[in-house]
């Protein structure tokens, strides 16, 4: 296989990127390592799903813990709808139930962010050794 | 009949599930370990093979809990230390 040219290699570390935002775990499927998506698409979809169950969709709310919804905003893009239908405040959250929703949904973001950053890192590698087998077989 | 489990599912994501303040809360913390243990193993491991996967995020689950223990302990220590 021929190796990919800089910028292909560029375009295609933004894709993992952006595929593995847009779905947990999709960054692992593109690179066809199935039993990572699944696993990481499960585990994040249930502790996002977790946390809006015990805090309620008003943990997510962009006016009022932005630092919190930046953190959360990392699971999907799908967030922003969700924020978008919280920021009108019609979702009651409050005291223990609330913290524990944001801490869940919040660290469920940070775990996609780790993930993104794993996927891109494994494609990066994977342009390397293309580029290294290439080098050998000259 | 499904459109009212339907109306019922999205009504318990609208209203805060009843947690009460007391030591008990602190098992909450348990689930999440569980997620965090599970999705750093499945960046971690180059192939997964479902009884090493397991031992893996076994280990590392209870790895985070004992730790949290012991610092929880330290803590809980030097807070008496201090205050007696």
């Amino acid at each position: 296989m021929a190796p990919r040219s800089r910028e292909s290699h560029i375009l295609f570390l933004l894709i993992v990127g952006l595929v593995g935002w847009l779905v947990p775990g999709g960054g692992h499927a593109v690179l066809r390592q199935k039993r990572h998506a699944i696993i990481i698409f499960a585990t994040i979809l249930l502790t996002f799903v977790a946390g809006l169950y015990i805090g309620s969709v008003g943990v997510i709310n962009p006016i009022g813990a932005k630092p919190w919804y930046l953190a959360q905003i990392m699971n999907s893009p799908a967030v922003a709808v969700l924020g978008h239908l919280s920021a009108r405040g019609d979702y009651a959250v409050y005291g223990k139930p609330g913290e524990i929703g944001q801490i869940y949904t919040s660290i469920a973001g940070l775990l996609n962010l780790l993930c993104i950053v794993n996927a891109v890192y494994l494609a990066h590698l994977r342009g390397v050794e293309e580029v290294g087998d290439s080098r050998c077989r000259e | 009949m499904s459109r009212v489990a339907a109306a019922f599912v999205l009504a318990t994501f609208t209203v805060p599930e009843k947690i009460s303040v007391d030591p008990r809360s602190m098992l909450w913390l348990l689930p999440l370990v569980a997620s965090i243990a599970i999705v750093y193993k499945a960046t971690k491991l180059p192939k997964i093979r479902a009884a090493d996967f397991l031992k893996e995020v076994v280990v590392l689950f209870g790895s985070i809990v004992v730790f949290m223990i012991v610092t929880a302990l330290t803590l809980y220590v030097l807070a008496w230390l201090v205050t007696e």
